[in-house]
């Protein structure tokens, strides 16, 4: 069991802000996993009082995407190291990926997470379960077993369904059922041993390319057999405007779909790799100044439904290697509200709700989970946020295992100081950090 | 023993580089200099005695993670014609790259205390990886489809030496045809030509072309197009690989359309010159009797190898400091 509070605690003098609204200063008093009370004064007679001195006191966030590498890669990361990573960076809930060894592809592997995480402290675990045994894209797997054991969505996420019958199986399946089918959506053939967005760089650099088409044809038919099945289909990473346009275009006609975004896809570009570092290495890849600025268009007109991490965290030496032999993906769960809030609400591009909502209201409204607020008898999972002070991104001090980053040395603010999960503390900042 | 080369370097190339991965940050005065340095290294291999001690106590390592043993040899052959001794890592597919981060194989190798390494590697960006990586020099022999500026630097060499009446690069056009998308050689020639001030046609079927234009190059899929006016004319090998992928059609289609033949070149300026990297298909991007043909230098080409890298190992481990 996670540990409980140690009697109450209490949060002062913060300013508390959900998905109503701001609410002002006050207090809230949370117990047995519960807010007890909020409000000017609530947090009178609480064994543990924290003085928040007016930082932004918010439901903590929801992940949809993250790959936590347990099992069978936790020289990656591992639950204990991603569970905590996720809560220093504000995250309460998190939806693990499948793509392990083994692949999360039986119940009786959700069930373990599900149980080893209940003891962990850091963020809460939803896990995700593989579409098809292995992540081979031939057969499916027990889609109600998976569930039954605690599986919150079905992902083969790291590798495209290729296969067009069997997506469309899955998602009739997982309709049924009510589970949330999560798309990995690249053309694999279009893609091919592309190692980064297809253009200007890429030709310049003499690296294989892979096309903004090969995402945007998946897009397309993933959106397709949505409409088809009436699946509920969550389109993870979307990183073009042609992906995104094809999106709109579905979302227009009703179809059942939703989409995330992640916090590198809105805040680099393929320019990054002209140092040749593969830090920078992700998929789909890093995209164009035009597209990161299509994609910021999309969150302000309210197309993106959420903000995923794809926390991907590997070894730096297998980051050391080339280019084409380095594996996809990068840390950055720890660091995704400070490079959001820094870069985006800061300058003026996105309100602050905005951001909030994409990483609490609009996430849960892609599960169907309840939308969390600051309210009496609402679970106790919360975030305090500190919009002011600027730290430099220290990948050494990173709760991850995974002690690199594209943003190192950058200067953030909007960094979580407390993090709060079922009443329990499951981060608070180091004094001095920074 | 040995005579002394005296090397007069211009003025402006008085602050030593210290890497040849491409040439970002290679001025054409720098070039300029280079190549009035292989002008001396030439002199030198024509001697009786072809040796002399300018990087006497230098080492140089030649990184080979693909195979190449022409480049290689011509690497240390201009080591070894100044006296620098010479150590070889064949590391492509033995235990030093299997499953070995880039760094560790590095690590290892830098305890024999090289100067410099010579870097050829099948995957784009390596030689930009080491370098932040080591203090000694690093020249890239060739990185996936992306550089390979030695090649590059012996062809605009040769260009210099061959044409008739040269005046500078000004003016001067450059046709590549082929398959520009996959060759390190065609990207190293644009980069380069462009740099000294000349002008870059890239030729060959749309599969092959890169989709991107660069500033100062123009596309065309007519090989006439290429060629017209062209003051040098350059074919690419066609790698048969490119048909068993679907790019391409037949080798019979390609020769058709884009084969280097004697009445392909009649439009091209009077005096110009057909390249190629090597080695060659004969017949198949070029003609046999062009390729031998009096426009010919692609022998030239391949002697220019040891004196213009002579002069970067020269360049970049004595320069003018």
């Amino acid at each position: 069991m996670r540990s409980p509070s140690a009697g109450r605690l209490a949060i002062t003098g913060a300013r508390l802000v959900d998905g109503d609204g701001d609410h002002g200063i006050g207090d809230v008093l949370l117990e047995d996993g519960v807010i007890q009370a909020i409000g000017e004064g609530a947090g009178a007679g609480a064994a543990t009082v924290v003085d928040a001195g007016g930082a932004l006191l918010t439901p903590a966030f929801l992940d949809l995407h993250a790959h936590l590498r347990e099992p069978g890669q936790e020289v990656k990361e591992d639950l204990a190291s991603g569970l905590a990573a996720a809560a220093a960076g504000g995250f309460g809930t998190v939806v693990s990926m499948a793509n392990t060894t083994p692949t999360v592809d039986e119940p009786g592997l959700v069930a373990e997470l599900v149980e080893k995480a209940a003891r962990l402290p850091g963020a809460r675990l939803r896990p995700g379960a593989a579409l098809s045994h292995g992540l081979r894209g031939e057969t499916l797997t027990d889609f109600a077993a998976l569930q039954a054991a605690g599986a919150v969505m079905i992902t083969d996420d790291g590798i495209p369904v290729a296969n067009g019958r069997l997506m469309r199986s899955a998602c009739e399946y997982a309709a049924e059922l009510g589970l949330v089918v999560q798309t990995h959506s690249e053309d694999p053939s279009l893609r091919g041993d592309g190692v980064m967005h297809e253009g200007e760089v890429s030709q310049e650099l003499g690296l294989p390319g892979n096309p903004d088409a090969a995402e945007a044809v998946m897009v397309f038919r993933d959106c397709e057999v949505a409409r088809l099945t009436g699946a509920r289909v969550h389109i993870a990473h979307v990183t073009s405007r042609r992906a995104m346009q094809v999106i709109e275009h579905f979302k227009a006609l009703g179809a059942p779909v939703t989409c995330e975004v992640t916090p590198h896809h809105l805040t680099l570009t393929d320019a990054a790799l002209r140092g040749f570092d593969p830090v920078f290495k992700v998929a789909p890849p890093l995209r164009s100044e035009a597209d990161v600025a299509y994609l910021r268009e999309a969150l302000r007109r309210g197309t993106v439904d959420s903000i995923g991490t794809d926390h991907a965290p590997h070894t730096r030496a297998e980051k050391e290697r080339d280019l084409m032999a380095a594996p996809f993906g990068l840390p950055n769960i720890e660091v995704a509200f400070p490079v959001l809030y820094t870069r985006l609400v800061r300058p003026g591009e996105l309100e602050l709700a905005d951001l909030l909502r994409l990483l609490q209201d609009g996430p849960a409204a892609v599960m169907g989970w309840p939308r969390p607020r600051l309210q009496a008898g609402a679970p106790a999972d919360l975030v305090l946020l500190d919009l002011e002070t600027e730290r430099a991104v220290d990948p050494a001090r990173f709760a991850s295992k995974a002690r690199f980053s594209p943003w190192a040395g950058e200067r953030l603010r909007g960094w979580p100081t407390l993090t709060v999960v079922e009443g329990a503390v499951a981060f608070r900042l180091e004094e001095g950090a920074g | 023993m040995t005579a002394t080369v005296q090397i007069d370097l211009p003025e402006k190339a008085s602050k030593r580089k210290r890497n040849l991965l491409d040439f970002a940050d290679w001025s054409a005065d720098e070039v300029g200099a280079l190549f009035d340095t292989a002008d001396v290294m030439a002199q030198v291999l024509t001697r009786t005695i072809k040796k002399v001690p300018a990087l006497q106590g230098f080492t140089i390592g030649t990184l080979f993670f693909e195979d190449s043993t022409r480049t290689r040899l011509s690497f240390e052959r201009a080591a070894r014609a100044q006296s620098a001794d010479v150590i070889s890592f064949a590391a492509g597919g033995s235990s030093l790259s299997k499953g070995e981060s880039l760094k560790d194989t590095l690590r290892t190798i830098d305890q024999m205390q090289a100067d410099l390494y010579v870097v050829r590697h099948p995957v784009a960006g390596v030689p930009h990886q080491l370098a932040r990586w080591t203090d000694a020099s690093i020249v890239n022999a060739g990185d996936g489809r992306r550089a390979h500026p030695t090649q590059a630097l012996l062809d605009a060499y040769t260009f210099r030496s061959r044409f008739e009446g040269f005046d500078g690069f000004e003016g001067k056009r450059l046709a590549i045809v082929g398959d520009v998308l996959h060759s390190r050689v065609a990207r190293s020639n644009v980069e380069l030509w462009r740099k000294l001030g000349g002008e870059v046609v890239l030729c060959g079927p749309a599969p092959l072309l890169p989709r991107e234009v660069a500033a100062g190059v123009r596309h065309t899929h007519r090989l006439a197009d290429a060629v017209e006016g062209a003051h040098a004319v350059m074919a690419l090998r066609l790698q048969r690989e490119r048909m068993a992928s679907g790019l391409l059609p037949s080798v019979a289609e390609y020769v058709t359309r884009y084969q280097l033949t004697e009445e392909a070149l009649a439009m091209a300026d009077d005096h110009a010159l057909v390249m190629h990297p090597g080695p060659i298909n004969r017949d198949v991007e070029i003609a046999s009797d062009v390729a031998d043909g009096p426009r010919s230098v692609i022998e030239a080409q391949v002697a220019s190898g040891v004196p213009i890298r002579m002069a970067v190992l020269y360049t970049l481990l004595v320069g003018k400091r």
